[in-house]
């Protein structure tokens, strides 16, 4: 069965038709539903479909709209959330098997601001075990399947939310970031991908996570779309002291506007230093493509970023920390990879966590001094496309790297930095492999402007190789 | 720095209650080994003088060429 035409379209472009009656939410969430369920055994993107609830809120959205009662553009829109987000009587698993039948008793706060905009809340989506990898290779819910290669892993760790906004399932999904795992599944399945700054939206409610650098943000088919997911995310919580009480910009508002008088730094350090040529010529492209736009450009150092391996040293810490309690009474519970790799962090020393800290202000230091010469820096998103899901190994100039478990970490090379410096990001797709594999580019800018990511990204898209291309799921 | 096996256990063995088999530490051998890499490179760098209060100036470090 074919899917219907209006799964094609974005969050902005639906968001009049919905206030004037022209779609109804019942319709939009029957389709998205109808859809899960045909996708579902193709790309197992879902750990648990909320079709009851998702029908009966778009019910009650539709009967809002009748009132002439308009919530905003995500009013009776179709989303997915991430499994070790909470959400009220539904069980949320973290993609593991010691939470496998864990039911909260409350919603995250980012679900119910998501509810409050009018957003139907269609499923929990599928990723790596406890959010611990970039790959959503999931020991126990089974693999996620990236939508333009169904041998490929969608990345991690959000990586069910990457492949349903990719095929047309969700119009979007909140995913969590703790090392890139927002921006990763977007860029190999060809989606947008926002990691705000650091306290810009709350945790409140992100389950068994490190207390530093995690984020939960939204992947989505535009830049708009993610302008409009963080502006309704977007605040203080009082409740969650990581939020900041940072006034919210408009932030749609600042697609649209001209990129001429903005300067791109390009880092000559760490980012493009070990890129598959692939990724490499695509992301100089879009270089080009900024450079044509009026956008000015700096090579910039960011020499302390050699040490960039160090500010692993406090996730691994955190990490075994956080799973010391279950680890302790259900260690058969958990797969390989996430099992062995946080027990290593065991091993790391008071001193050299200190040290690792010390690493990440020298990084920030660095970054800070850099943007206030330059707006924004470009890098690659990721320095591979997907690689396959059966590869524990991936081979890139000529080295060998692991893709999972204990030990790797290359994936996530270019995006996890940004989790430590706290620095907004956003990826874009830029193009695709020979084989058919989609690629990003990552901006990264200043704290707290989110509105000059989405001008140059909006910006970027327009001109992008990536626009208006779908994967092709029903000849795979 | 070289960590031998028995320290490994005895670690896992007295602060998480349970016994890890030599094919088990060899699993999680690729995560220590990138740990004592990286705490060997940074051997190299002086981080005596940073501290969160210290003053920036633009010009200082990280910089741009164009």
């Amino acid at each position: 069965m074919a899917s219907s035409p209006l799964l094609r379209m974005t969050i902005s472009e639906l968001a009049p038709r919905i206030q004037t009656r022209e779609v109804s939410p019942l319709e939009l969430t029957e389709a998205a539903l109808s859809e899960a369920h045909r996708l579902q055994p193709k790309l197992n993107s879902f750990i648990t479909l909320m079709e009851e609830q998702a029908l009966s809120q778009a019910r009650e959205l539709e009967e809002s709209l009748a009132r002439g009662e308009y919530l905003g553009p995500l009013h009776g829109i179709p989303i997915g959330i991430k499994d070790n987000i909470a959400t009220a009587g539904v069980r949320t698993t973290v993609g593991s098997r010691v939470f496998a039948d864990y039911v909260p008793d409350e919603d995250a706060h980012v679900v119910t601001l998501c509810k409050q905009a009018g957003a139907v809340i269609l499923g929990k989506e599928n990723l790596e075990e406890f959010a611990a990898g970039a790959t959503s290779n999931n020991p126990h819910y089974g693999p996620v399947r990236n939508p333009w290669g169904l041998e490929h892993i969608p990345g991690g760790s959000s990586g069910g939310g990457g492949a349903n906004v990719a095929a047309g399932v969700t119009f979007a999904s909140l995913g969590t970031d703790l090392g890139g795992s927002v921006r990763l599944p977007a860029t190999f399945c060809g989606a947008v991908g926002l990691k705000q700054t650091f306290g810009r939206v709350s945790q409140r409610g992100l389950l068994v996570t490190s207390f530093n650098g995690d984020h939960i943000g939204p992947m989505t088919r535009s830049v708009m779309d993610s302008a409009l997911m963080l502006q309704a995310l977007a605040g203080y919580d009082p409740l969650d002291p990581s939020t900041l009480p940072v006034p919210v910009d408009d932030y749609p508002a600042a697609l649209g506007q001209r990129l001429s008088g903005l300067t791109m730094g390009i880092p000559s350090d760490y980012y493009f230093e070990i890129v598959d040529p692939q990724v490499a010529e695509a992301v100089h492209r879009a270089i080009s493509s900024l450079q044509e736009l009026g956008v000015k450009t700096k090579e910039v150092s960011l020499a302390s970023m050699e040490y960039a391996g160090a500010l692993r040293f406090a996730g691994m810490a955190d990490s075994v920390v956080t799973h010391e309690p279950y680890i302790r009474e259900q260690r058969d519970q958990y797969g390989p990879d996430t099992l062995y790799r946080t027990l290593a962090g065991q091993f790391v020393l008071a001193r050299d966590y200190s040290k690792s800290l010390k690493v990440q202000r020298l990084i920030k230091e660095e970054h800070a001094r850099v943007l206030q010469q330059v707006d924004f820096l470009v890098t690659p998103t990721a320095p591979v496309a997907a690689p396959r899901i059966d590869e524990k190994y991936f081979r890139l100039n000529g080295n060998e790297y692991r893709a999972r478990g204990p030990g790797s970490g290359m994936i996530s090379r270019c995006t996890s930095p940004s989790n430590s410096t706290g620095l907004p990001a956003i990826t874009v797709p830029c193009g695709f492999t020979a084989e058919g594999l989609p690629i990003g580019v990552q901006f990264i800018g200043r704290p707290f402007d989110e509105k000059t990511l989405f001008q140059v990204a909006g910006g970027y898209e327009s001109v992008s190789p990536s626009r208006d291309r779908w994967p092709q799921l029903d000849e795979k | 720095m070289p960590v031998s096996n028995e320290t490994l256990k005895a670690m896992i063995r007295d602060l998480n209650g349970f016994d890890l088999s030599d094919e088990e530490l060899d699993l999680i051998r690729p995560e220590i080994d990138f740990y004592l890499a990286e705490l060997e490179r940074l051997r190299e760098l002086d981080l005596s003088s940073v501290f969160s209060s210290r003053l920036l100036r633009v010009d200082e470090g990280g910089s741009s060429n164009g």
